[in-house]
């Protein structure tokens, strides 16, 4: 048995628990006329009759817990190339509007395409350039989606 | 019978004209872009291009919509096979088995085997459109809310079954999806739930961001997560003869196909997310009757000529409740209802005799628009597999911009990309901790039906839960689930005293 496992289903269990708990703030009403709350109230009580089931059958299957020196490693889940290109993809949705999608699309492709370990900066740019180009013609002036235009107005 | 061939034939002459064949040719051409980028899915792309038909009689603007449609059904599988992207919710099952092949070098069997069965399943469909249309319609009357409700259950029971880990892990991913359906406004009610103060939030959770985040960020998230040396690796690249499926993988798919295509139809007759159930249907019943089950998950091409001829010919049965009675069973039909509409043209019992070109003229160019569609998807086989050929970190950054552009596009809607980020990190620590995506999300489209049917059903009741069982169709339902749920577990009880728990083999 993994805790890895059991970790997992606790984390559901309390996600259930946390269901029920905001369902009770709703009203409730009763099965002749079911209110607002009454449907996930019910799902958050599944959630948590299910979870236990999990940690219960993950006790049955295997009783000896597979005891681990840790219980997983923060760096081994989340390498740091891992956490540079998430944080680019966060960094740029925070900066889409002010920056206008074709600086977006642009500066989003630099950045990752060099953390994922591209060396030559000229195929880079080049590369960044024209599939910001391609997407601003095919997205905003062919298919006319309003993105947005940012500080340069395109 | 005579009459109705009559009048298909007829219908032929008018959608053969060339002014028609043109538009049937622009929407199947303007539908697979659509389905081929993820984010604009049919509704979107029909919902946008409604106004370009303004100029257009009924009829070619019908079936240029059409086409739109039943092109976007095609390329979304596309996209759902090369980069596990689901352009739309039917093609969600497709990744599957679909990505699975293509990440062992048989991208293009994937994509021709999708398209031709996609093309058989539609012509079975357009045949059973014509002779079974007012029968089979007057059938789906049959279905109330708690009918609704039990076939519902039905469908989250066999798609637990369905997922390659534990059902209890499938079950738990279900509720979850469930539990986030209901945020936003009650759909009885109006009042918001798990808002949180948050206008955003009112809206609910854009099932677009859901599919894309757990499946494409999260799978492009998995990648990023291996050492950069083997982003250099490219998946296997099919050599020429590979890209087309070999005489083996039609015989394999030909009998998948044909089932697909019964239970698409069949489905597609039912209010509801007809393409999605059908496709999860379909999955379910070729993995169960397979006779090697644990090819499944593992890119058997089953799973993708079965699921992919069902989402299709669901599509096509889709129309016979619209056509025949008005009543649109899904936001598809619903927004196709609308360009009726706006055409000057009221769908339902009069449709046949008042507008017969029409009726007749459409369903003649589904058939046309089908074939225009194997014509472009096959000879396209080797371009998109050939998409695979780019190496990992170059197509990953290139993803992902997509990814975010389609997302913006839905609803124009910077939270949205938040959403799909958020649901992309998920789709990283399940994939992690092998917990399966697919149950959630299709809970989550779902959801709402299943409560707004729960509630009505109690109402209609007094409160007595007896409803469900009462009434025979619902019953039948509730049986098959109660059969689905517990064969598995009685069959692990008995696998387990023989000493081998072959489930868990089974589900990787």
């Amino acid at each position: 048995m993994n805790r890895d496992e059991i970790i997992g289903g606790m984390v559901i269990f309390i996600f259930g628990a946390v269901t029920t708990f905001l369902s009770l703030r709703m009203p409730i009403g009763n099965f002749r006329m079911p209110a607002t709350g009454m449907f996930p109230l019910l799902l958050g009580i599944l959630l948590m009759v299910l979870s236990t089931l999990f940690i219960l059958n993950l006790f049955f299957k295997n009783k000896k817990i597979e005891l681990r020196k840790k219980w997983f490693s923060l760096s081994e889940l989340f390498p740091a190339q891992l956490i540079l290109f998430f944080g680019t993809m966060v960094l740029a949705t925070a900066f889409l509007k002010p920056l206008g999608y074709p600086l977006f699309s642009f500066l989003l492709m630099i950045f990752l395409l060099r953390i994922l370990g591209t060396k030559n900066w000229g195929f880079i740019f080049l590369l960044s350039l024209v599939t910001g180009l391609v997407s601003y013609l095919l997205f905003v002036q062919w298919l006319k989606i309003p993105l947005p235009k940012g500080w340069i107005g395109l | 019978m005579l009459e109705s061939l009559q009048n298909l034939a007829n219908g032929f002459g008018i959608a053969t004209t060339i002014h028609n064949l043109f538009y049937c040719l622009i929407g199947a051409i303007v539908g697979t872009l659509i389905g081929v980028l993820p984010g604009i899915g049919p509704i979107a792309g029909i919902a946008l291009l409604i106004p370009a038909t303004f100029g257009l009689n009924a009829t070619s603007a019908i079936i240029m919509l059409a086409g739109i449609y039943y092109g976007a059904m095609y390329g979304g599988s596309t996209t759902s096979i090369l980069l596990n992207v689901p352009g739309e919710t039917a093609s969600v099952i497709t990744c599957i088995d679909g990505y699975q092949m293509a990440q062992k070098g048989r991208a293009g069997p994937a994509l021709a085997i999708a398209a031709i069965g996609s093309f058989i399943a539609g012509t079975i469909g357009i045949f059973g459109l014509v002779f079974l249309a007012p029968p089979l319609a007057q059938a789906a009357l049959a279905f109330g809310p708690p009918e609704f409700f039990s076939l519902m259950i039905f469908g989250f029971i066999v798609l637990s079954n369905v997922t390659g880990t534990s059902l209890l892990k499938a079950l738990m991913m279900a509720t979850i999806g469930l539990i986030i359906g209901t945020i936003g406004l009650d759909p009885v009610t109006g009042d918001a739930r798990f808002s949180f103060g948050s206008i955003s939030l009112l809206g609910g959770i854009e099932f677009v961001a859901v599919a894309i985040g757990l499946f494409g960020i999260g799978e492009v998230l998995i990648n990023v997560h291996q050492p950069t040396e083997l982003l250099d690796q490219r998946v296997i690249v099919p050599r020429f003869r590979d890209l087309y499926p070999s005489l083996q993988d039609l015989k394999r798919s030909i009998g998948a196909i044909l089932r697909g295509a019964g239970i698409g139809f069949g489905i597609g007759l039912v209010p509801g997310p007809a393409p999605v159930i059908a496709t999860y249907s379909s999955y379910m019943i070729e993995r169960k009757i397979s006779k090697h089950p644990e090819e499944f998950g593992k890119g058997a091409i089953e799973g993708v000529a079965g699921p992919e001829s069902a989402n299709n010919s669901s599509c096509q049965s889709a129309f016979i409740p619209l056509f025949v009675l008005g009543i649109p069973f899904g936001p598809v039909t619903a927004i196709m209802l609308g360009a009726f509409l706006i055409h000057g043209v009221s769908p339902g019992p009069l449709l046949i005799s008042q507008h017969p070109e029409l009726f007749w003229g459409v369903i003649a160019s589904m058939y046309i628009g089908n074939f225009i569609l194997l014509l472009l998807n096959l000879p396209f086989v080797p371009f998109f597999a050939n998409i695979l050929r780019i190496p990992k970190r170059i197509l990953l950054p290139l993803i992902i911009l997509f990814c975010m552009t389609g997302m913006y596009t839905v609803n124009n809607s910077i939270f949205d990309i938040w959403m799909m980020l958020l649901f992309g990190a998920l789709g990283f620590l399940m994939r992690k901790w092998a917990y399966e995506g697919a149950p959630l999300l299709l809970a989550l489209v779902l959801g709402p039906k299943l409560e707004v049917a729960f509630r009505q059903s109690l109402m209609i009741s007094h409160g007595d839960f007896a409803i469900f069982i009462n009434r025979p169709i619902s019953m039948a339902f509730l049986l098959a689930a109660v059969v689905f749920l517990t064969i598995p577990i009685i069959r692990m009880i008995f696998k387990k005293k023989g000493g081998e728990d072959t489930r868990e083999k089974v589900r990787g």
